[in-house]
């Protein structure tokens, strides 16, 4: 290819962004730093944002600071099912759910909101978010595809996270019947032992 | 006199929740129906009423708004207040979000 081609297909690529709204731009940006300032992974944006990858990887940079981190998302919903993601992964369906029925809002803005209630929601019991918007989309995305379901807890009433297909005939929650060694992690185990050894400190 | 206190504490409580309501909508309609629980028809109904109207419904003798949960559950798992603490709210909010929204019949 010769230098004057690669001139005419460098103007014509100008000129097919420049026909891109301003504005519309503009509102892809703040979509965009918003999810960033969450915490999302540059797949997330790349999926969902409208914008070349090399604005995206500006853009990361810029709002977080960093270089984005490389590797590939985590793509199993074997995650979701064991005890802790689960039930924050349920948390965040059903707010998701609420969310999109009031709001019948576009994918990026349910995501934005939903994942705001959640944090807003730990916060209120100062527990740790353990479902990170990039694990958050990720679980939209796997209902999406029909690769998980919700199912009622037929002791509480609740709707939580399971496989497609599982049998949920008479299905109780992880709450309702917590596992033998549920938060039994060995970081639950330090904090209690910190606490323990400031009490006899005291 | 005790029915007068009564119904002057009914009508502030009328006149908060109205007003708590029409603020949040105005502000941000689709996350005040998620915080509410409302439908958004009960949402547009409740965001269009002008100042006059809110006065003469909160005015009513009846108390307009009543108990989201009407599920035991519900409300063990608020009340309780063993050593569960947090865990036991999540699973309230799970349950509380799992719930369908007001509507009008």
């Amino acid at each position: 290819m010769s230098i004057g081609t690669m001139g005419v297909a460098a103007k014509s690529i100008n000129a097919a962004a420049k026909s891109k709204s301003l504005v519309g731009e503009a509102h892809e940006v703040n979509r965009a730093i918003e999810l960033i300032k969450l915490g999302a992974r540059l797949q997330v944006l790349e999926s969902e944002i409208d914008l070349s990858r090399g604005r995206l990887l500006r853009l990361y940079k810029e709002v977080a600071g960093v270089s984005p981190s490389k590797g590939m998302l985590p793509f199993s919903t074997d995650w979701f099912m064991t005890w802790q993601p689960n039930i924050h992964s349920s948390l965040f369906f059903n707010l998701h759910a609420n969310v999109i029925k009031a709001a019948g809002t576009d994918r990026v803005d349910a995501l934005i909101r939903t994942y705001r209630l959640y944090q807003e929601q730990l916060a209120l019991c100062a527990l740790p978010e353990v479902l990170s918007i990039t694990r958050a989309w990720r679980l939209i995305k796997f209902f999406e595809v029909g690769m998980l379901d919700s199912a009622r807890c037929t002791r509480c009433g609740g709707r939580f996270v399971v496989h497609k297909y599982e049998p949920v005939g008479n299905f109780v929650c992880g709450l309702c019947e917590p596992p033998a060694r549920a938060g039994k992690t060995r970081q639950a185990l330090d904090e209690r032992n910190l606490s323990v050894s400031v009490h006899a400190n005291a | 006199m005790a029915t007068e206190q009564l119904l002057s504490e009914i009508r502030e409580a009328n006149l908060s929740y109205l007003v708590l309501v029409q603020s949040l909508v105005r502000q941000d309609r689709a996350e005040a129906v998620v915080r509410l629980g409302l439908s958004e028809e009960m949402a547009d109904i409740l965001s269009s009423l002008t100042m006059a109207q809110i006065l003469r419904i909160a005015s009513s003798a009846v108390p307009i708004c009543r108990f989201r949960f009407d599920d035991r559950v519900v409300w063990e798992l608020l009340a309780d207040e063993s050593a569960q603490g947090p865990m036991r709210s999540i699973h309230a909010s799970i349950v509380m979000a799992s719930q369908p929204v007001e509507v009008i019949q």
